[in-house]
């Protein structure tokens, strides 16, 4: 079936009564396996946008329907969808005083035995697939570590392995790099990208750097005072009028990519 | 050149005499008030020495219920603070504003008010005219006295709990009872832990007072003892009581320390 993981309508995010609208969005839609990228400025609806998709928020108005569920439903407030979409947020959200395998393991709490889970018992495909998670990214030496002693970096790879370990049909990422050194952002963006891919899981990523974005993602989505002013499927590459229409300005050397698709790494 | 003079450090100077006046006027007040006399209390000294020489030696012929009655405190302190814990622990998770809506936590946290507001001696001579002497009601005493007290301080270690992972498991499909146990518990463990310890100490010294009104343990025999005029042996068993306190002391603050 060539469903599309990801399909809105005429969606419309408003907080509150008196504020406008945050969030406008006419139509989007993201097939099965597309690795797709939201840039745009702080406020301009990215989060907003994410929250939406993941189904934290519901929208105000219109239609979403992610993974086939249509998000107004029963049934998207329920395990057997949520369990299916694997976060990854900014401040990481682990338990800190648990350990990285722990943290992992936390990740099929949707799939396990409500009841059981409680008394720690997990299933032997649970502990696999919480292994094979920290495995994939890096993590085997530190499962046992407690989170709380790990790294920045370490951390969020924590992060990946529990969104991981949900096995999971979309990858969310919410800025899940910028609380992180750019060297350390590349690596991280790449592991987010390949382990998505590797499961042929639909990922999207909120990415603060645009070069990131068109290095790691196959589409790249930009936002401007909740509405989408560029999608690089119909509007072609990402350019200096692109970037401009994104971000209200011309575009400095830092984020231009670079013609030959290197990156400037910038040492912190 | 001079910097202008602050005049407010002058109202501060006021201020302050007149809190030292009010205190003194305070003092006088509670000191008329239960007819406080420092002739009568050194009148009292002779019969004070009378009283602990009557004390010494202390008899060590009764380390039978010495023993005993130690293990029996000490019996009600640990099963009083087990049942109290549990009881808080689900209690206190209804109260922790952040997991449940306001019409369940706000009368929860009432009811742990009300609880908290009922001095224990009361609740064990309630216990004992419903239940009968011994250990039993004190236990009851003890269990619900802790839950008052417990209940509200698992609350506040639940609402001191960081949200971001809490949500990260509810948006992963974890179920209610799973963002419990797997975020919410592990951070606020050490806590409750720390807290729950603190408070099988003073239910070790409240359980002694007990005994009293007839529920069970040291206090018990202390009353018996004291009614009878033995008070070699109340000497004995009020030994007792202090190097169980002081050891209870030492060794909740050593565990307490490591849990930090």
């Amino acid at each position: 079936m060539t469903d599309a993981a990801i399909r809105i309508d005429g969606v419309r995010v408003r907080y509150n009564d008196q504020g406008g609208d945050v969030l406008d969005i006419e139509a989007l839609t993201v097939p099965e396996g597309q690795r797709i990228a939201f840039i745009g400025t702080s406020g301009a609806g990215k989060t907003t946008l994410l929250r939406l998709i993941n189904g934290l928020i519901a929208p105000t108005a219109g239609r979403i329907v992610i993974l086939g569920e249509d998000l107004t439903s029963e049934n998207a407030r329920q395990r057997e969808f949520r369990r299916r979409i694997g976060c990854i947020f900014q401040e990481f959200n682990l338990v800190e005083r648990s350990s990285a395998y722990r943290n992992a393991l936390c990740g099929r709490l949707g799939w396990a035995g409500p009841v059981a889970s409680l008394f720690g018992m997990f299933s032997d495909t649970d502990h696999a697939l919480a292994a094979k998670a920290l495995a994939e990214t890096g993590l085997e030496n530190f499962a046992h570590r407690r989170v709380d002693s790990l790294s920045g970096g370490q951390r969020q790879r924590v992060a990946i392995a529990r969104a991981l370990a949900q096995d999971p049909a979309l990858l969310c990422a919410d800025e899940p790099v910028s609380n992180l050194d750019p060297v350390l952002a590349e690596d991280m963006l790449a592991l987010i990208a390949n382990s998505g891919a590797r499961r042929g899981a639909t990922t999207v990523m909120i990415v603060h750097h645009p070069a990131l974005a068109e290095k790691h993602a196959e589409r790249i989505i930009g936002l401007a005072v909740g509405r989408i002013v560029y999608d690089s499927a119909s509007d072609g590459p990402l350019n200096a009028v692109a970037l401009r229409s994104i971000y209200g300005r011309s575009p400095t050397p830092e984020t231009v990519p670079l013609p030959d698709g290197e990156h400037r790494r910038q040492t912190a | 050149m001079t910097a202008p003079v602050d005049q407010t450090s002058r109202w501060a100077g006021a201020i302050r005499l007149g809190t030292v006046l009010i205190a003194v006027v305070l003092i006088a007040w509670a000191w008329h008030g239960t007819e406080f006399d420092t002739v009568r209390l050194i009148a009292g000294i002779p019969r004070m020495a009378e009283f602990l020489a009557r004390m010494v030696p202390p008899d060590m012929g009764i380390a039978n219920i010495v023993v005993l009655s130690t293990i029996e405190t000490v019996q009600i302190a640990f099963l009083g603070t087990v049942l109290g814990a549990v009881a808080s622990l689900v209690l206190g998770l209804m109260a922790a504003a952040n997991l449940t809506p306001p019409w369940v936590h706000q009368p929860v946290k009432w009811l742990l008010g009300i609880v908290r507001g009922i001095p224990v001696i009361l609740l064990a001579l309630l216990f004992v005219s419903s239940v009968g002497l011994g250990p039993f009601p004190g236990v009851l005493a003890v269990a619900v006295h802790s839950t008052g007290m417990l209940g509200k301080f698992y609350a506040e270690a639940f609402e001191g709990a960081q949200r971001g992972p809490m949500d990260a498991l509810a948006t992963a499909g974890a179920h209610r009872w799973q963002v419990v146990r797997f975020a919410a518990l592990p951070q606020v463990g050490p806590d409750i832990a720390r807290d729950t310890l603190f408070r099988f100490e003073m239910n070790l010294r409240e359980s002694l007072v007990l005994g009293l009104v007839g529920a069970g343990g040291i206090g018990f025999y202390i009353q018996l003892y004291t009614r009878s005029f033995h008070y070699d042996k109340v000497a004995t068993l009020t030994l007792v009581v202090l190097v169980l306190v002081i050891a209870i002391e030492q060794l909740s603050f050593f565990v307490r320390r490591r849990l930090s």
